[in-house]
């Protein structure tokens, strides 16, 4: 297991590494002097030397991203053109509301998807199954961004019973951060949660067939302690997986759903940074965001390992 | 020689055993799954809507009229007027354009990078493949999103440049699909015996692994499709995509958001004819996953 782990963790060490050199390549590929892109058009020549001699642009290309990527390891991806703030600090500063719109889209999707998943596969080819999967059909081609405008439409123009947008922390007011955080995160979760739907369903079909599950009814179990408790643990195994792979759909979603709900998270922080040419922020943004999904899909990795002795003895077995 | 004749003899009792056609295959799917066939039919409604723009629109869809503005829907202007006093089904019509093309040329884009670039992965193994899909990895690492906000801001907003985005974006899942396919390919018999006969490596990989993997493409295609839909909407409602006064679906919803309250009905209809394009392409797709697939 130790060997698949350390083969996983260099594996994701060369993609983050790959993933460098194509943001790196990207900001170079901007057209212009790469010293005005990343200082700004309205730096003077003392600026522009500064940007010049920190990242050694007079340089060849290799040490310029030898460079880069020393400084950008340590936290350092340049500083804001429009603010003049460094990029760490500004995206340290709207992470935690896309993290937190992020987990509440997280439990919406998973409280949706895993009960109608395991209904729709217990009682399959009944119309509870046809329900739950024509529901998930709409849910995967619903552009989500439409489904917000109606959301809005609905319940805040006609209904008037939730803001239509904005945004306050949640240490000012819980409440209103709750009430204001709902819209955005059934929008964002209703996509997740019919793709996790269908992959219940199937998983779960499949596990029902399993000799275990049969021995496991047939030593007289009731129902629900054979689908929770024998069904589910290993059914929800392909899950985890999607749920990984599914981190970058939501973090695309994200910047939708900021856009619609006026939320300044991180996706607004890269649709602004798009407008006003901020490369430095945009370079940032895609940086971080990449890498953290090749991180997220290794802890993934590693918790299935763990969780499942099976995974755990044939990676092994097969020297993978 | 003898072999290879016995081979052919083998392969031509192979072709000559009787096999449903896909047009009757296609009946038979259509037959029992009604949805999928109703999906097909509304994806080629929206073919014709796309082709026949100019003859089923009754406005020009980017005339304004200053004494229509936000007219709510009525029998001249079905779905209502705009800010600018456009005709909304107009609009809704021309968009079918915007999308169906963004739609098919981004996924035909990734098909030509992907396909082969898997095919000399999966064919050749080794360093070359290592190296393949490492870039592969990396490039899956970048959420959609986030990778085609990063593209249009090096080569500039315009339908196009979504085009290729979302291209680029769908080509690592083409490489490796394709590479999976062909190493599985790679194993079956034919493709021994056509090694065994002397088949070059291109011919192996054009005649006898390219057409046996051609339905699984078609299929993910069919998939691919309504998500590029979507896709370009999306970068289109956030202003990185089609440039207005073009009419795209994604650019109508973003004005409409301004308006909610004055005139909810800008809202209704683009986002209602990605939804259904979307939907039939879904359904359809599963279909056709019937047909090109007898084994399924």
């Amino acid at each position: 297991m130790i060997e698949f782990l350390v083969r996983r963790a260099v594996i994701s060490g060369v993609t983050l590494l790959v993933i460098s050199l194509i943001v790196f390549v990207g900001v170079r590929m901007i057209p212009g002097d790469p010293a005005r892109v990343l200082a700004g058009t309205d730096a003077d020549a003392a600026g522009l030397e500064e940007i010049r001699e920190k990242y050694g642009l007079n340089a060849p290309l290799p040490v310029q991203y030898g460079r880069w990527l020393a400084l950008a390891v340590r936290g350092d991806l340049g500083e804001s053109i429009r603010t003049r703030q460094p990029v760490r600090q500004t995206v340290a500063a709207k992470l935690p509301i896309t993290i937190e719109l992020a987990c509440l889209s997280l439990l919406v999707a998973i409280g949706i998807a895993i009960p109608a998943g395991i209904l729709a596969a217990v009682r399959r080819n009944t119309l509870w199954d046809v329900l739950a999967s024509g529901v998930s059909l709409c849910g995967v081609s619903v552009p989500n961004f439409w489904l917000g405008i109606m959301l809005i439409l609905l319940v805040s123009v006609r209904l008037g019973w939730l803001p239509a947008s904005g945004f306050v922390p949640i240490a000012d007011d819980p409440l209103g951060n709750v009430k204001r955080m709902l819209m955005p995160a059934l929008v964002l979760g209703a996509g997740l949660a019919a793709v996790l739907m269908r992959q219940t369903r199937n998983a779960m079909i499949e596990v029902l067939s399993a000799d275990y599950v049969r021995t496991a009814r047939a030593k007289g179990l009731a129902q629900p302690a054979v689908v929770l408790r024998h069904a589910l643990r290993n059914g929800l195994i392909p899950v985890v997986t999607i749920l990984g792979l599914q981190m970058g759909a939501l973090m695309s979603g994200a910047v939708v759903t900021e856009q619609i709900f006026v939320i300044p998270g991180f996706g607004r922080l890269i649709v602004e940074a798009v407008f006003t040419r901020d490369y430095p922020v945009v370079q940032g943004v895609v940086l971080i965001t990449a890498s953290a999904y090749v991180l997220i899909n290794l802890l993934v990795d590693v918790s299935y390992t763990m969780l499942n002795p099976r995974i755990r003895i044939r990676s092994t077995a097969d020297g993978a | 020689m003898a072999r290879e004749a016995a081979l052919s003899l083998a392969l031509a009792a192979d072709a000559a055993a009787p096999r449903p056609g896909v047009a009757r295959r296609a009946w038979r799917v259509a037959r029992r799954r009604p949805a999928a066939a109703a999906g097909a039919v509304v994806v080629l409604l929206y073919v014709v809507m796309a082709l026949g723009a100019p003859w089923i629109a009754s406005f020009d869809p980017v005339r304004t009229d200053w004494s229509q503005i936000r007219k709510a829907p009525s029998r001249a202007h079905p779905f209502g007027t705009d800010d600018l006093g456009r005709d909304g089904f107009s609009r809704v019509v021309w968009g079918a354009r915007i999308s169906m093309q963004a739609g098919v040329f981004s996924i035909l884009l990734a098909i030509v990078i992907g396909v082969p670039i898997g095919l000399v992965a999966g064919y050749y193994r080794g360093g070359l493949d290592q190296l393949i899909m490492r870039l592969t990895d990396a490039w899956l690492a970048f959420p959609f999103l986030i990778l085609a906000i990063g593209l249009v801001t090096i080569l500039g907003p315009s339908l196009t440049n979504a085009t290729i985005a979302i291209g680029l974006g769908a080509t690592p899942t083409y490489i490796r699909l394709t590479r999976g396919l062909v190493l599985a390919t790679s194993a079956e018999d034919y493709v021994q015996g056509a090694r065994a006969l002397g088949a070059g490596d291109v011919r192996l990989m054009g005649r006898h692994i390219l057409p046996n993997i051609v339905s699984a493409i078609v299929v993910q295609a069919t998939v691919a499709i309504p998500t590029a839909i979507i896709a370009e909407a999306v970068l289109s409602f956030l202003g990185l995509g089609v440039q207005p006064p073009a009419p795209s679906w994604g650019t109508m919803l973003n004005t409409a958001q301004q308006f909610l309250e004055q005139a909810p009905w800008m809202a209704y209809w683009p986002g209602l004819a990605i939804f259904v394009l979307a939907l039939s392409f879904n359904l359809a797709g599963d279909g056709l996953r019937d047909v090109l697939d007898p084994r399924g």
